[in-house]
């Protein structure tokens, strides 16, 4: 089996400096410790694919991409879009009558009748988008955002819903819509992991919902804390050394890179030895800079007040979006957001007025905070935003004053990252049940995505246990009429 | 197969004619696809090589040898050097047990001037307990073992351990592969001598048992196919290295495997009874190990509380009569009368309520295991699509018979088929099945399968590198009564295994991925020999065998909504007890390409990413570990730093110091005294520190993580 490398430039002057020097190891080694580029790499190669050298190096896409990039903001638990995105009047009509048409076959939970949203809904910007009053921020950047009101999923339970949102699959492991891209596109900073996930949620799936499962594990989904860490202790596994100083480490360093140089000479430069030495390399250089783009004491007060990091409710979100900011800007290829509790969050099968006001209310600033900072910084044209749940939730009532899990019909948002500002697509019953117009399943919106970024998601391919598999197995339509 | 052509190979008829004749089951394939696929080699019957061409050299110690080298030659390269002794020590040592080589079995291996060291070196390794634990391990990468559910609902899997254990046992006892297969599909349909047989066997159908479940899936006849369909799944892969659950939805596209084969395969897992209930969260299925004396202690236990109900029901009636006696109206009482009751009536109620309380729950405790039993008989109708909401014709169960040359036994009807689909699974005339165990343990040895696809056997996996070499092989496991210790003789006695992996480099450059095996591949450590080789050489290893290190009870969650992790990897005991928590391994194990546990996988990858190196240069676990290390290599302190540093380098690598060595190492051991003075006032505590991050700088490299 071909060993994979995490990273390697300049390969070939430097092989031809180890094939000419068998002395200089300690030397070499040092200077590329000391050589902590930051920079993103600026050569793509050639094709699509892993390259046996270096996973990770930056690649061209199928055809020109629209966006670089993704941050996907997850609600966990399943927001209501009938009380967040998608109007429907009739609830108010109607309220506490039977709904005129059969429910899914398959429930989560038994329902009554119709409930109407607690919230007042009003339009918003020039494009008229309806938001209601839990989210005053974000409906200021209405004509930022692309409503997709029509999307729908298979599965009525949390864990087969994140399944099947993150890697395509409810029954099946399968990687991460974060591991394929990483795995299509490589990533533009060799110091930095492709994939990041912060603070994500250890239940409903877990680690499989940025798993890399059978792709090579270096696609696999680096996590920042969990669900349960606040975001300002959120690290990465092992990113320090609290027992040893950072001085004699680095001579420790030097000292296992000289051993290993010296063994690989007895293996006749075999190249796995060689990748691990360099694996070495590159740990130091994301033990250093890690910390940097986790350090968020150079940002500016008007910046933290920007994300609410000064307020109480929502310092805590906006600190995940002002990190996901941050890995942005250094050429993280996806990263993912959680807005998740150490309970479900946006679950509110009872007590919705309570649950979802606190809830719309950590997230409705620090989401419109990174709208605002991408734009000003020139990102957003190149940096596709997306949120959205694992489900959205019935129009009939569960209990008294709740909703029940609802994957017919809900409403996710995309912006940036060349679809169509201010657009809305599809949509569903009169009542919001079920996606009713221009139907987007999840493997579709998994295609789309992928297409933004420049992947035909029929050409990304990975061949395991001998058959060829893809994110969006024998599904997914791209749906064109919402890009620019 | 066209080399086979070439040279003119013989097809022994050597298995069961009988039973291709007896061939009872219609194949649902056309008979010209039939024929077609008769063509694909692992189909086909065992060819067994003609031999009398070759030649033996001085080289050859077997017949092994002599196919591989033939190849070698004809590609103009010749075998490697053989190993150095410790080198072959080292190796020998973490194939069989996955440990580094005890030091003493070293010292005594290498002063040795017996021909047979060798052997009697294999002989005590193969009988050591830490052989079960090394191959046992490999065989549960295929059964996809996990101590937990995964997918949706993360329940602890609380007696998933009695099958690991189960399998340590039957390796270490050399069961034959046949008995072995057996027992795991259909132990509970096996006569047993004694309880403990009886337990043995129920357990050994964990196998079935222990795949990833969606337990909350709200459509229940779904998730009863979903649990059949993952159980197909695996026997195909597990045991036919056959992607069968692609013709769940449709004709198998590349492979003799139609709708109706599937379901009728799907027909005997429907007929088992793997579920207790399909409610949400739906639980599985375990078998009581009872005993005599526990049966006896829980009938005594369930008397005992009738007694005590008794008891409270005769209070209770007493109290009710004498109410109703002195009643005046007694049309006029309330139904219960329990609050009319007298006070120190109440009181003694209360006290004899709480007894039985307390009784109810002092029961014995029943061990039970995961596994299968007997379920509803039944055959399944094609699933239109794999939609149980389109349904097809019905089809008998019965075993596909297009893929071998031998057809099963006709499905007794009032069985499920377990037992007619084991044996023929089982049996050493069922060449593709007999294929993919052989190739696997080639590829355990070698790294690489002679056929690389060790899971996929089918039109889309790759053909054999070293075709007759397998077939010879299949026929060594049979006539050695399909025994993996006799097997593993064979191949280490070779002497192909025994080259050096040291290359000359235009070989390297001529053959990078060593394809025709003219050298020993130099191969990475897998996840659990890192971690058992760090503990082993600090001397800190816990070398007690089975049971469960789980912190949760049996059905409960690993996470529940809070995310808060309450799995605990913190042990020092060989890393196969540590629990496999799916959707949340072991995050070292993860990091070194341990494989997914919900698929059977017989061919690990090694990937090297920088997340690896974090881990071994800043993980409490490698710091505490090398801190042991020091302290074991230092000892009293009284020995000099010289001797010190050749003993570790003897316990890491298992070879002498090089030239220049030890002053190097002793060098470095002054700089890192000198540096530390700065942080660190206490010359002891230096001392220490120096000589831990000396050690692990030593664990960190790469000789200790990769075998030669």
């Amino acid at each position: 089996m071909k060993s994979l490398a995490w990273n390697q430039r300049n390969e070939t002057s430097r092989r031809q400096m180890l094939a000419g020097s068998a002395l200089g190891f300690g030397v070499l080694a040092l200077a590329d410790l000391l050589r902590a580029g930051s920079e993103p790499d600026a050569a793509p190669g050639p094709e699509n694919g892993a390259s046996a050298d270096n996973p990770l190096a930056a690649r061209t896409p199928h055809f020109p991409a629209r966006a670089r990039r993704i941050i996907f903001l997850f609600m966990k638990g399943g927001p209501s879009h009938l009380d967040t995105f998608d109007y429907k009047p009739l609830l108010a009509r109607d309220d506490g009558k039977p709904l005129p048409f059969a429910k899914p076959r398959v429930q989560f939970a038994p329902t009554g009748n119709l409930l109407n949203t607690p919230w007042k809904f009003q339009r918003h910007g020039a494009c008229g988008h309806w938001v209601s009053e839990l989210f005053p921020h974000l409906g200021r950047h209405a004509d930022d955002l692309c409503m997709l009101h029509s999307v729908h999923g298979t599965n009525p339970a949390h864990g087969g819903a994140l399944l099947k949102l993150h890697t395509g699959s409810d029954s099946f492991v399968r990687p991460s819509i974060g591991s394929w891209v990483s795995y299509g596109l490589g990533t533009e900073n060799q110091n930095l992991p492709a994939f990041i996930s912060i603070c994500p949620t250890l239940a409903h799936g877990g680690i499989n919902n940025w798993g890399a499962a059978f792709l090579p594990a270096a696609y696999q989904g680096t996590p920042l804390g969990n669900a349960s860490v606040p975001s300002d202790k959120a690290r990465v596994k092992y990113i320090e050394n609290p027992w040893l100083p950072r001085e004699i480490q680095q001579r420790q360093l030097e000292q296992l890179s000289q051993r290993n140089r010296e063994h690989l000479q007895r293996f006749n430069a075999d190249p796995t030895l060689d990748a691990r030495i360099r694996s070495f390399e590159l740990a130091f250089r994301m033990q250093r800079e890690m910390p940097q783009v986790e350090d968020l004491s150079a940002e500016s007060a008007s910046t933290l007040r920007l994300y609410g990091i000064d307020q109480p409710a929502t310092a805590n979100f906006g600190r995940m979006c002002l990190l996901a900011r941050r890995f942005a800007e250094r050429g993280v290829r996806f990263i993912q957001v959680t807005h998740s509790d150490n309970k479900v969050q946006w679950d509110q099968h009872s007590d919705l007025k309570n649950g979802h006001e606190k809830n719309a209310a950590e997230v409705d600033l620090p989401i419109a905070g990174l709208l605002s900072d991408l734009k000003a910084r020139g990102m957003l044209d190149d940096t596709l935003l997306w949120w959205g749940g694992e489900f959205g939730r019935t129009p009939t009532v569960e209990g008294s004053n709740g909703r029940d899990h609802n994957p017919e019909g809900f409403t996710m948002w995309l912006a940036g990252g060349g679809v169509k500002p201010g657009f809305r697509y599809g949509a569903t019953d009169d009542y919001g049940f079920f996606a009713r117009d221009d139907k987007v399943h999840i493997h579709d919106l998994h295609a789309t995505l992928l297409h933004l970024l420049g992947l035909d998601h029929e050409r990304l391919t990975y061949r395991y246990a001998g058959r060829d598999f893809r994110l969006t197995d024998v599904h997914g339509e791209v749906v064109h009429p919402i890009m620019l | 197969m066209t080399i086979l052509e070439r040279r003119r190979c013989v097809i022994l008829a050597v298995f069961s004619i009988g039973l291709m004749l007896l061939a009872a089951l219609s194949s649902p394939i056309g008979a010209a696809d039939r024929d077609a696929n008769n063509e694909h080699w692992a189909f086909r019957g065992v060819v067994a090589p003609d031999l009398q061409l070759l030649q033996t050299t001085a080289w050859d110690r077997s017949t092994l040898d002599l196919l591989l080298r033939e190849t070698m030659v004809g590609r103009g390269f010749r075998p490697a050097a053989e190993a150095e002794p410790w080198q072959l020590v080292r190796r020998v040592s973490f194939d069989l047990t996955g440990l580094p080589a005890d030091i003493d079995l070293l010292d005594e291996y290498e002063s040795s001037p017996l021909p047979d060291r060798f052997e009697q070196l294999f002989d005590r390794l193969v009988a050591s307990p830490g052989y079960g634990e090394r191959w046992g391990r490999h065989w549960l990468d295929i059964a996809r073992y996990a101590d937990s559910n995964g997918l949706d609902e993360n329940v602890a899997h609380g007696n998933a351990w009695r099958y690991r254990d189960y399998v340590v046992r039957s390796l270490n006892q050399d069961k034959p592969w046949d008995r072995f297969v057996l027992e795991q599909l259909a132990g509970d349909l096996l006569p047993a001598a004694s309880d403990e047989e009886r337990h043995e066997l129920l357990t050994a159908t964990g196998f079935l048992a222990i795949g990833p479940k969606v337990l909350a899936e709200v459509d229940e006849t779904k998730m009863e196919l979903d649990i059949v369909d993952e159980q197909v799944d695996t026997v195909g892969k597990a045991l036919l290295g056959m992607t069968i659950g692609c013709a769940r939805c449709h004709d198998h596209k590349f492979d003799p495997l139609g709708t109706a084969d599937y379901y009728a395969l799907a027909g005997i897992f429907k007929s088992t009874k793997t579920m207790e209930n399909l409610k949400k969260v739906a639980k599985w299925h375990e078998n009581p190990l009872m005993t005599p004396e526990l049966a006896a202690r829980k009938a005594e236990f369930e008397t005992r509380l009738q007694q005590q109900r008794e008891s409270i029901q005769k209070v209770v009636q007493a109290a009710e009569e004498t109410i109703r006696a002195q009643a005046e109206n007694k049309e006029q009482l309330p139904k219960n009368l329990e609050p009319m009751f007298p006070a120190p009536v109440a009181e003694e109620l209360k006290k004899l309520r709480e007894q039985l309380t307390t009784m109810e729950k002092e029961g014995p405790p029943i061990p039970s295991a995961m596994g299968v039993a007997e379920g509803t008989l039944v055959d399944l109708p094609i699933h239109v699509r794999g939609s149980h909401l389109t349904l097809g014709e019905i089809v008998r169960r019965g075993i596909p018979s297009a893929l071998g040359p031998i057809s099963a036994a006709p499905i007794d009807p009032a069985s499920s088929g377990r037992m007619e689909l084991a044996r023929w699974l089982a049996s050493d005339a069922n060449a593709l099945a007999r294929r993919v165990v052989v190739n696997r343990l080639w590829r355990w040895h070698f790294g690489r399968g002679l056929v690389r696809t060790t899971d996929n056997f089918g039109l889309l996996g790759e053909s054999p590198s070293h075709p007759e070499l397998l077939e010879w092989l299949v026929l060594q496991f049979a006539r050695d009564g399909s025994s993996w210790k006799r097997f593993h003789r064979r191949i280490l006695t070779s002497a192909t295994y025994q080259q050096s992996s040291l290359a000359a480099p235009d070989k390297v450059a001529k053959d990078p991925e060593n394809e025709l095996f003219s050298r020993f591949p130099l191969r990475r450590l897998e996840a659990e020999s890192i971690r058992d080789a760090l503990l082993f050489v600090s001397g800190s290893l816990d070398r007690r065998m089975g049971g469960s290190l789980l912190t949760v009870k049996n059905r409960e969650y690993f996470f529940d909504h809070t995310s808060k992790d309450l799995t605990d990897y913190r042990s020092p005991r060989r890393s196969l007890y540590l629990p496999v928590v799916r959707n949340n391994v072991y995050d070292v194990f993860q990091l070194l390409d341990y494989p997914d546990a919900a698929v059977p996988n017989g061919d690990r990858a090694t990937t090297t990413i920088a997340p690896q190196a974090l881990w071994m240069m800043n993980s409490e676990f490698v710091a505490e570990v090398s801190a042991q290390c020091a302290a074991t290599a230092c000892g009293t302190g009284s020995a000099d730093e010289k001797q010190t540093m050749t003993g570790l380098v003897r316990r890491l690598f298992q070879r002498p110091a090089a030239d220049g060595e030890l002053e190097a190492l002793q060098r470095f051991l002054g700089e890192l005294r000198n540096a530390l003075a700065v942080s660190e006032s206490d010359e002891a505590n230096r001392v220490r520190l120096a000589w831990s991050t000396l050690c692990h700088t030593l664990m960190a490299s790469n000789e200790f993580v990769y075998v030669p």
